[in-house]
């Protein structure tokens, strides 16, 4: 038996991310002790609609977001309990129109820092529909072996060790949250456990009292004895002593009173609850509820710390009287154990988790980024530069000073080759239609291809492949070119001839052989091969794509990564491109008619649909 | 509760039309000369000048001068502006109408669970106290508003009579709607004077405390209540105060010179049980404070170092209960932060350290504590199975 929460107790969340976080620990329990889901429903205008996932064990639910209680519990009409979550300024509308639902019978607010009044207010209206309305500033209501009501008891393992699962038979009323979980722990740890457990909140003017649960405890049968801790201020704690002596009542009371320290401490001086304030005259204050409770029979140590010895003496006194039979302890391996995340059980290495994606790169699970295993900041410290960067993360290598430097030759060189060619000019198309850098840069991007800088990779791969396997033979492999594969990549210009060399080829070309110590086989042959091409054809010379392509496989780099210098060097000139264009505001473009040759038919008429 | 000063108490007043004399708030002398050639009533009444900051026993300390002209006024103005009481520093100045009066009486309101209760007296002023048992009371359930008449009978069984009667009546009505409206927690008026040469009423002094909670729905309140400790907040404690504004959960701090035991404790029910636990055991607490909700590591860091730096400490006691969802093992990583960092700078030497907690990752939390004692800290962890404020008891028979 339990007071306030039961196994037939279904419960609306109102409130955002608290109250779901609320959620999941309710579930915990449920899972502890194998009851059904106590959150039935969420209500949070905001997430209308939503689904959130609630784990129960290992089970997976789905509960949903309301936009309002009514639509709720016309789905769900078999809730039967509200727990208030939202923000104080709202707290009083849901906490009103969840008193106001037919079918729900108590309303519990854990919401802080709402206004005196409105829970004035809440208090009378809830009395008047003869329901009871807990809280504010409540942290939840717990039945053992029943039902848990918001993150009273904390994590999982502590509801094993206040043997949370199953009845005992001390009740608990609380101002405070954090004391109710304490005051589980002690009926656990010197006695058997609790039945119920209430925070009623250490506001002013809380919906419910110490009396009010004093009653309920009193017309349970399975609870014998009940704790209470109350604090200075108001005089529930005196109210509750006066019940007590009123009659002879079946169960033992049990206290502590916060606050004594107020007596000595200089005037005016409180702290703790915003409740918990003395009242003219020493009214409300610990000291006069300490006595009132001792005089009408409760046991209340003199401090804290001595309730364990408290309650322990009240447990043995009940065992003697035989009002309590001695129960033996469920064997904690025999309680459930909350299914532990992939993450938890991968770091006890009791799982092998095949992973979906490897990477040989870089990890940033550390304090900063790693590049194949360099911190990225000793790079900058040790004066590597962005050439050295592409070399690791391209090639895991860190280039030598003169690789680094025709690396940052050929981005320079390619970044940009004005805004006629296709990427350029759709980047720009993309800018005037107003679209983001991003996309207007992906458009340009989306131009490379066989016709356009995708050259790179395919001429770099063919002149190794003629290195390599028609050493000597250019002619062979030239003839092997034409037979499967078509043209040479890297060979050939629209504009360009031996006459009207390309002022770009030259330069890489009598840097990278001229000023640096690297072997260049690859573009040795390219050069080769030029010279046997131009004298077929002027133009069919060894262009800026060609060149770059060998000499980044003298290089080293894999020949799938080639087309990639093309890709990031001209990224750079479209955004050039894209800002150049948002900074003059351009208008959007559209073809003149005299750019485009209709060749369409003549204007005629649609024929019927047959 | 949260008490407001008078000047805006008088404003709140007078938007509900309770009268109260003429004043005004200023911060620099000069200014009341400016004002006095603006305002005739400066010129031709008698003035008080009061500091307009939250200290305790103004009248003693001089910081109330009364029946002033306007010369006075600026000289006693000028005299207060600036002056340090303790650790606070008068920086306002509130220069009011000291109005000729006949008699003074008492009217109150104060709320209580089921509404509020207002208290009647013709006997106010200094005299209230020895004549508290003729103050009438009126009870008014919550969200009812008691007839003119009602309160006009109250007033009658106070001993006003007739027009005095009616007109004490009506600036109770107003009194009631200025508390409900106002989300106020309790009205003291002592005095309410009149002048019955032209029946003048004003509130001279008054006390308003207000629901600070429900600022949401104030769009004027355009002042912040003064300090709950009975004496302005110190430097540390506005420090914390700046950081628990900032932070979900909450941090706070309340410093008690002379005391020799620093409280690093969490939660609002707990944190005062320790403070009792100290003082009944014949120890002096060197502070109040309090971390609850699961507050991020760096303000509990920020508190712990405030704490240590507390002057003459001999024990810290990190104590808690067990917590229900405020994570030990990160509130705990911001303490141990904050002790080495002031171990660094020199703080806790001599000082003993006394730990009790559980709660969220308990386990991790307290062993990270413990490892503190590797680093030299005097430090003695427990955990769930040591009584909760049986620590205190431990520090104080070390």
């Amino acid at each position: 038996m339990s007071i306030l929460a039961n196994k037939d107790t279904r419960a609306v969340i109102i409130g955002g991310i608290a109250g779901v976080n609320a959620a999941r620990r309710m579930a915990q329990f449920d899972f502890l002790i194998n009851r059904s889901l106590t959150v039935q429903a969420f209500v949070y205008p905001p997430e209308e609609g939503q689904q959130k996932e609630i784990y129960r064990g290992g089970e997976l639910n789905n509960v949903t977001v309301y936009s309002s209680l009514e639509k709720a519990l016309e789905e769900n009409p078999q809730i039967n309990t509200a727990l208030i979550y939202i923000g104080a300024s709202r707290a009083y509308q849901s906490a009103k129109e969840a008193l106001d639902a037919k079918g729900i019978k108590l309303v519990t607010m854990i919401t802080e820092g709402v206004p005196e009044k409105d829970a004035k207010r809440l208090r009378k209206y809830a009395i008047e529909k003869g329901k009871i309305f807990n809280g504010p500033s409540s942290i939840g209501i717990m039945s053992a072996g029943e039902c848990r009501l918001g993150v009273i008891g904390g994590e999982f393992k502590n509801l094993k060790l206040c043997n949370l699962y199953r009845p005992g038979s001390f009740g608990v009323i609380t101002k405070s949250g954090g004391l109710s979980n304490e005051a589980m722990w002690l009926c656990a740890q010197n006695g058997n456990g609790i039945t119920s457990a209430v925070a009623i909140g250490g506001d002013s003017y809380p919906g419910t009292d110490f009396v009010t649960y004093l009653n309920m405890f009193e017309n349970d049968p399975d609870t014998k004895a009940v704790v209470i801790i109350g604090e200075v201020g108001g005089t529930l704690e005196e109210e509750a002593a006066e019940w007590l002596g009123k009659e002879i009542r079946r169960i033992k009371v049990i206290a502590s009173i916060g606050g004594t320290c107020q007596d000595v401490l200089p005037q005016g001086m409180k702290f703790g609850h915003a409740g918990a304030k003395e009242g003219k005259k020493g009214l409300g204050s610990a000291r006069s509820k300490i006595n009132a409770l001792r005089e009408a029979g409760a046991v209340v140590p003199e401090t804290f710390g001595g309730l364990s010895k408290a309650i322990k003496q009240v447990y043995q006194e009940l065992l003697k009287s035989g009002v309590i039979k001695p129960e033996a302890e469920l064997e904690e391996a025999l309680l459930p154990a909350l299914p532990p995340s992939v993450q938890e059980v991968m770091k006890q290495g009791d799982v092998i988790v095949e992973p979906l994606i490897r990477t040989t790169i870089s990890d940033d699970r550390g304090e900063e980024p790693r590049y194949v295993g360099y911190a990225a900041s000793e790079l900058c410290e040790k004066g590597y530069g962005i050439e050295d960067v592409i070399g690791l993360l391209w090639n895991k290598k860190l280039p030598s000073k003169e690789e680094s430097e025709i690396i940052k030759r050929i981005i320079m060189i390619s970044a940009d080759h004005g805004p006629a060619v296709s990427g350029a000019f759709g980047a720009i198309i993309a800018a005037c239609a107003g679209i983001d850098l991003p996309q207007a840069v992906s458009a340009g991007m989306t131009m490379i291809g066989p016709r356009f800088g995708g050259a790179v990779t395919n001429a770099g791969k063919y002149f190794k492949y003629g290195v390599k396997e028609y050493p000597n033979d250019i002619p062979g492999f030239l003839n092997w070119m034409k037979q499967n594969v078509g043209p040479v990549p890297g060979i050939g210009h629209r504009v360009k001839s031996v006459k009207n060399p390309d002022k770009r080829v030259k330069y890489l070309v009598e840097y990278v052989t001229k000023q640096t110590t690297l072997h260049t086989p690859c573009l040795d042959y390219a050069l080769q091969v030029e010279k046997i091409t131009t004298a077929k054809k002027d133009n069919l010379i060894l262009n800026v794509d060609g060149t770059i392509g060998c000499i980044l496989v003298d290089l080293d780099f894999p020949e799938y990564s080639l087309n990639g210098f093309f890709v990031l060097a001209r990224t750079i000139g479209m955004i050039g491109h894209w800002i150049d264009q948002n900074n003059q505001n351009s208008r959007l473009i559209r073809l003149y008619d005299y750019l485009i040759n209709y060749a369409v038919k003549e204007e005629r008429e649609v024929p019927e649909k047959k | 509760m949260a008490k407001i000063l008078e000047g805006p108490a008088m404003k709140l007043f007078n938007k509900w039309g309770i009268p109260v004399p003429n004043y005004v708030v200023i911060m620099d002398p000069d200014r009341l000369a400016q004002l006095g050639e603006a305002n005739k009533w400066l010129r031709e009444s008698k003035l008080v000048v009061k500091a307009h900051e939250a200290i305790g026993g103004r009248f003693k300390l001089g910081l109330v001068k009364l029946g002033l002209n306007l010369d006075e006024a600026y000289d006693a103005a000028k005299e207060m502006i600036g002056r340090e009481i303790g650790t606070s520093v008068v920086h306002q100045v509130i220069v009011a109408e000291m109005l000729d009066h006949d008699e003074e009486y008492y009217l109150s309101i104060a709320g209580n669970r089921d509404g509020s209760e207002l208290l009647l007296s013709n006997k106010g002023g200094v005299d209230i106290e020895e004549n508290w048992d003729t103050v009438k009371r009126l009870f008014i359930p919550l969200d009812e508003t008691p007839t003119l008449e009602s309160i006009t009978e109250a007033a009658h069984e106070a001993g006003f009579t007739g027009e005095i009667a009616e007109r004490v009546a009506k600036i109770a009505s107003r009194l009631i709607l200025c508390f409900e409206d106002e989300d106020a927690q309790s009205i003291e008026i002592n005095p309410l004077v009149i002048r019955k040469s032209d029946m003048r009423f004003a509130a001279l002094d008054a006390v308003m405390n207000i629901d600070w909670d429900a600022r949401f729905r104030h769009a004027d309140w355009d002042f912040k209540p003064v300090s709950e400790i009975g004496r302005s907040y110190t430097e540390a404690e506005q420090q914390i105060m700046d950081i628990d504004a900032r932070i979900k959960g909450s941090v706070k701090l309340v410093e008690v010179p002379g005391g020799d035991i620093a409280l690093l404790t969490a939660g609002g029910g707990a944190s005062v049980f320790y403070s009792d636990a100290v003082v009944a055991r014949g120890g002096s607490i060197a502070n109040y404070a309090e971390y609850s909700g699961d507050p991020p590591d760096w303000a509990v860091e920020a508190l712990t170092e405030t704490i240590c730096r507390l002057p003459h400490i001999k024990h810290i006691i990190v104590g808690g209960a067990i917590a229900n969802f405020t994570d030990v093992k990160a509130t705990f990583s911001g303490i141990i932060n904050g002790f080495r960092e002031s171990k660094s700078k020199g703080y806790l030497e001599n000082v003993q350290i006394w730990v009790r907690r559980g709660g969220p990752n308990e386990n991790q939390g307290l062993a990270a504590m413990k490892k503190l004692q590797e680093e030299g800290f005097d430090i003695h962890v427990y955990d769930r199975s040591m009584p909760m404020t049986d620590i205190v008891d431990l520090a104080l028979n070390s």
